[in-house]
C-alpha cells in the first residue's frame, strides 16, 4: 500500500536538497535574489566534542582530558590499519558520516564510499584544497573554463581562498579574489627551499612545486577569522579559518526568504504541471512529507542525488557512469630536515602543492598535496610499522619530523566498468574497476614523481593504494551534456526529462581531471544558481 | 539489589590490570597511575569485549620480560598482512593511551638530533629490533604451540 504523505508548509519558490557545499552555493545566488529557499536535509551536527583553544602542543602538554577528543570517548579514534574512505577521521570528524550507511546502504564489492548526511555535508572534513579547474580540465565538459571564472571568484570571495602567484599558477588557475598564501612548515619549507634551487632540473623532468591553494583564512572574512596556526585542523574548527559549507548556511539562515528543515532526507520527486512535490522523510519522527516548490536544486553530494534521481524518474535497473579520483598515498622521507626541529606554529593541511606536468599546462596533469605528518599522532603510524613499540616510538619520534605524506590525485573517465545502479526503490548498487591502461598509466605517474621528488631530497618509503573510493571525490552519474539522453544534464544543470529540476553537485562533472573537485563544484553550483534565481 | 561481580569477571579485571601495569612499564619504563591503568581498562571493554583469549598476550602478562621479544616477533608476522595480532592491538592501545597524557608527552613528542646523534638512535634502536625479533619469533612459535 502506497504510504501517504503529509503537505507540509507553503508552495515555496526553491526548494534546495542538500545543506553541503555545492547546495549552499547555489542556494546563496536564488537567497540573494530574494527567492523564497527551503533546504532540505538530515543536517546532523556534531554535538559531542568541543575542544579547548590553544595549540596542539600546548594542549599535549597542559590538558588531562586530551584523551577525550583525540582518541574518542569510545576509543573509536583507535583503529586498526584500516585504509580507504573515512579512515583518517579523527573523533571530532566522524560525525560527517554518521547514520549515512544506515539511512542510505549501499551494495558493492569494490566501492566504499565515505557519504554524508550531516549539515554541511563531506566538506565538514575536507582538506580544503581549492585549485581551479584550468581549460585543459573542461575537455568533455559543455561549459568552458572563461564561464566559470567569474563564478570563482564569487566564490573564492565568499568562502576565502589563500594562495601564491608561483609556478603553479599556470596549472592552478587565475583568480583575483586570492588572500595571502599562508605560512609553510619547516618540512614544507626546506624542500621548496632545494626547488628553488634546482628548478631547472626538477621543470626539465616535468615537475613543478608550490604552495597550493587552500580554503583557510589568512585574513579575516565575514565574521570568520585567519588561521591561527594552532595545528588542530584535522579536530576542529578554531576560528572558523578553514572553510565549512555550514559557515554558508548559518549565514543564510540571516535571510527572511531562507528556512532551514533538519531531520529531512529527502525520497524523491515528481512534477505536476508548474509544481514539483518532493518527498521528504522526517528521520526524527518517521514521518513522510511533502513540500512543493516551482524548482528544486539537487546537490545532496554525488551518490546521494543519483539515488534520489533514479528513484524519482523510476530509473530501475538502469546503469548510469560514476567516476572518481584513485588516489596514490606516498610516505616519502624529506632528507632536506633530517634530525632539525620544527615549529609547532603550522597549520595542518597541505603545505606544499606538486604538479607533475611533462606536457605542459595545455595537456592534462596530474596535481598532488604534500602533507608534515603531525597533528595526527605517532600511534597511527605505528600501526603501519612492523616495528615494536618502544623502538618503533623512538624511531618515529626522530624522523617524523621529516616524514611527508603525498597524496596524488589521478584523473578519471567514464568505463563500462565503473557504474551506479538502482535495484529497486532503496538498493543502490556501485561496482567500480580500473582498466590495466588505466592502472599503467597510474603506475606510470608514480614511478615518474618518485623519481623527480629525489632531486628535491624527497625519498619514496612506500606507496599505498587506499582503495577506489578512498578520495571521496565522486561524479559523473548524470553528466552535463550537449546531447538530449535520459539521465543527462543539460548546460544549465536541468536533468533532462524535468522542467524545473536541476542538479548541482559532482554529479554532473562528465570527468575527473586530476585536481579536487570541491571549489569547481562551488563554482558550477553558483553559476547554475544564479541562472535558476533568473528563471524563476 | 546490586550484583557482585563474579570470580571469572573479577579475574579478568585483575588480569587487565596486570596488563595495563606490564605494557606502561614497557613502553615508558615506570608505573602507570591509577587513572591511565582505568583507561586501559575501559578501552580494552570497548575494543577488545569480544576477542578470543591469545596465548601470546597471556604469556606476556605473566612474563613481562618477554614483552619485547613477542611485540617484535608479532611485528615481523604481522608483515604478512592481514589484522593485527591481539598483542600488537592492545600495545597501540596503550602506546595511544600513554601518547595522550601530558606527563609522557616528553616521551613521545618528535625530537631533533644532530645527524651523528640520530643515526647512533636510529642503530641502536635497529639492532635492538632485530635482536628481538629474532629471539622472538622462535619464543613465539614455542608460546603458540604450548597454547
Amino acid at each position: 500500500m502506497t504510504e501517504l504523505a503529509e503537505v507540509v508548509g507553503d508552495l515555496a519558490d526553491v526548494i534546495v536538497v542538500g545543506s553541503g557545499a555545492s547546495a549552499v552555493n547555489a542556494a546563496v545566488p536564488i537567497v540573494e535574489a530574494g527567492r523564497g529557499v527551503r533546504m532540505l536535509d538530515v543536517g546532523i551536527r556534531e554535538e559531542r566534542y568541543k575542544l579547548p583553544d590553544g595549540p596542539l602542543g600546548e594542549l599535549r602538554r597542559t590538558d588531562h582530558e586530551q584523551h577525550r577528543y583525540l582518541l574518542g570517548e569510545h576509543f573509536e579514534g583507535i583503529g586498526w590499519g584500516h585504509m580507504g574512505a573515512g579512515a583518517q577521521l579523527t573523533p571530532p570528524r566522524q560525525f560527517i558520516n554518521r547514520d549515512a550507511d544506515r539511512l542510505q546502504p549501499i551494495q558493492s564489492a569494490s566501492f566504499f564510499p565515505l557519504h554524508s548526511l550531516a549539515e554541511g555535508g563531506l566538506a565538514g572534513a575536507w582538506g580544503a584544497g581549492a585549485p581551479c579547474f584550468v581549460q585543459a580540465d573542461f575537455e568533455g565538459f559543455p561549459v568552458e573554463y572563461r564561464e566559470l571564472v567569474p563564478h570563482y571568484e564569487a566564490v573564492a570571495a565568499r568562502i576565502g581562498i589563500n594562495g601564491e602567484h608561483d609556478d603553479l599558477w599556470p596549472f592552478l588557475g587565475e583568480l583575483n579574489a586570492l588572500q595571502p598564501a599562508a605560512n609553510v612548515d619547516d618540512n614544507g619549507r626546506t624542500i621548496l627551499a632545494r626547488y628553488a634551487k634546482a628548478r631547472d632540473a626538477v621543470n626539465r623532468r616535468g615537475l613543478y612545486l608550490g604552495h597550493p591553494r587552500l580554503a583557510m583564512l589568512t585574513e579575516p572574512l565575514r565574521g570568520r577569522e585567519p588561521t591561527k596556526y594552532w595545528d588542530l585542523d584535522f579536530w576542529s574548527d578554531a576560528g572558523r579559518s578553514v572553510y565549512r559549507p555550514r559557515w554558508t548556511v548559518d549565514e543564510l539562515r540571516a535571510h527572511s526568504n531562507f528556512e532551514f528543515r533538519a531531520n529531512k532526507l529527502v525520497v524523491s520527486f515528481v512534477e505536476r504541471d508548474d509544481v514539483v512535490e518532493v518527498k521528504a522523510r522526517d528521520v526524527a519522527t518517521g514521518t513522510l512529507e511533502l513540500h512543493r516548490a516551482r524548482q528544486v536544486v539537487i546537490g545532496a553530494g554525488t551518490i546521494g542525488t543519483t539515488r534520489i534521481v533514479l528513484r524519482s524518474l523510476e530509473a530501475f535497473g538502469k546503469r548510469v557512469p560514476i567516476v572518481c579520483n584513485p588516489h596514490t598515498y606516498m610516505a616519502l622521507l624529506n632528507a632536506n630536515q633530517l634530525g632539525k626541529p620544527i615549529d609547532e606554529t603550522r597549520h595542518s593541511l597541505s603545505q606544499v602543492c606538486l604538479v607533475h606536468a611533462p606536457a605542459g599546462p595545455e595537456r592534462p596533469f596530474t596535481v598532488g598535496h604534500m602533507y608534515s605528518y603531525r597533528s595526527l599522532l605517532l600511534f597511527r603510524l605505528m600501526k603501519d610499522a612492523p616495528l615494536p613499540h618502544r623502538e618503533g616510538l623512538e624511531i618515529l619520534r626522530h624522523l617524523s619530523p621529516s616524514f611527508v605524506v603525498l597524496i596524488l590525485q589521478h584523473a578519471d573517465a567514464p568505463t563500462a566498468a565503473k557504474y551506479c545502479e538502482l535495484e529497486g526503490p532503496d538498493k543502490l548498487t556501485i561496482e567500480y574497476a580500473l582498466s590495466r591502461a588505466e592502472q599503467d598509466r597510474i603506475d606510470d605517474i608514480e614511478a615518474d614523481v618518485s623519481a623527480s621528488l629525489r632531486r628535491v631530497r624527497c625519498i619514496k618509503m612506500r606507496t599505498v593504494r587506499p582503495g577506489h573510493a578512498a578520495s571521496a571525490h565522486f561524479a559523473g552519474t548524470l553528466p552535463m551534456s550537449t546531447r538530449d539522453e535520459p539521465l543527462t544534464t543539460d548546460r544549465d544543470g536541468r536533468l533532462r526529462g524535468t522542467k524545473h529540476v536541476y542538479v548541482v553537485d559532482g554529479s554532473v562533472f562528465p570527468t575527473l581531471p586530476s585536481k579536487g573537485l570541491t571549489f569547481t563544484m562551488m563554482a558550477n553550483a553558483n553559476r547554475i544558481g544564479v541562472g535558476v534565481a533568473r528563471d524563476s | 539489589m546490586r550484583d557482585e561481580p563474579t570470580d571469572d569477571l573479577r579475574a579478568d579485571a585483575d588480569d587487565l590490570r596486570t596488563e595495563a601495569l606490564v605494557f606502561g612499564r614497557y613502553l615508558v619504563g615506570r608505573d602507570l597511575n591509577e587513572a591511565l591503568i582505568e583507561r586501559y581498562c575501559r578501552a580494552n571493554e570497548e575494543l577488545f569485549a569480544h576477542e578470543a583469549p591469545d596465548a601470546a598476550v597471556e604469556y606476556a602478562r605473566r612474563h613481562p620480560w618477554a614483552i619485547p621479544m613477542l611485540d617484535a616477533a608479532e611485528g615481523v608476522a604481522g608483515m604478512r598482512g592481514g589484522e593485527p595480532a591481539l598483542l600488537r592491538k592492545k600495545l597501540l592501545v596503550m602506546t595511544a593511551i600513554v601518547e595522550t597524557t601530558p606527563e609522557y608527552v616528553a616521551q613521545t613528542e618528535p625530537r631533533s638530533a644532530s645527524l651523528p646523534a640520530l643515526a647512533v638512535k636510529l642503530g641502536v634502536a635497529g639492532a635492538r629490533t632485530a635482536l628481538h625479533a629474532a629471539a622472538g619469533l622462535a619464543l613465539l612459535a614455542v608460546v603458540k604451540r604450548r597454547g
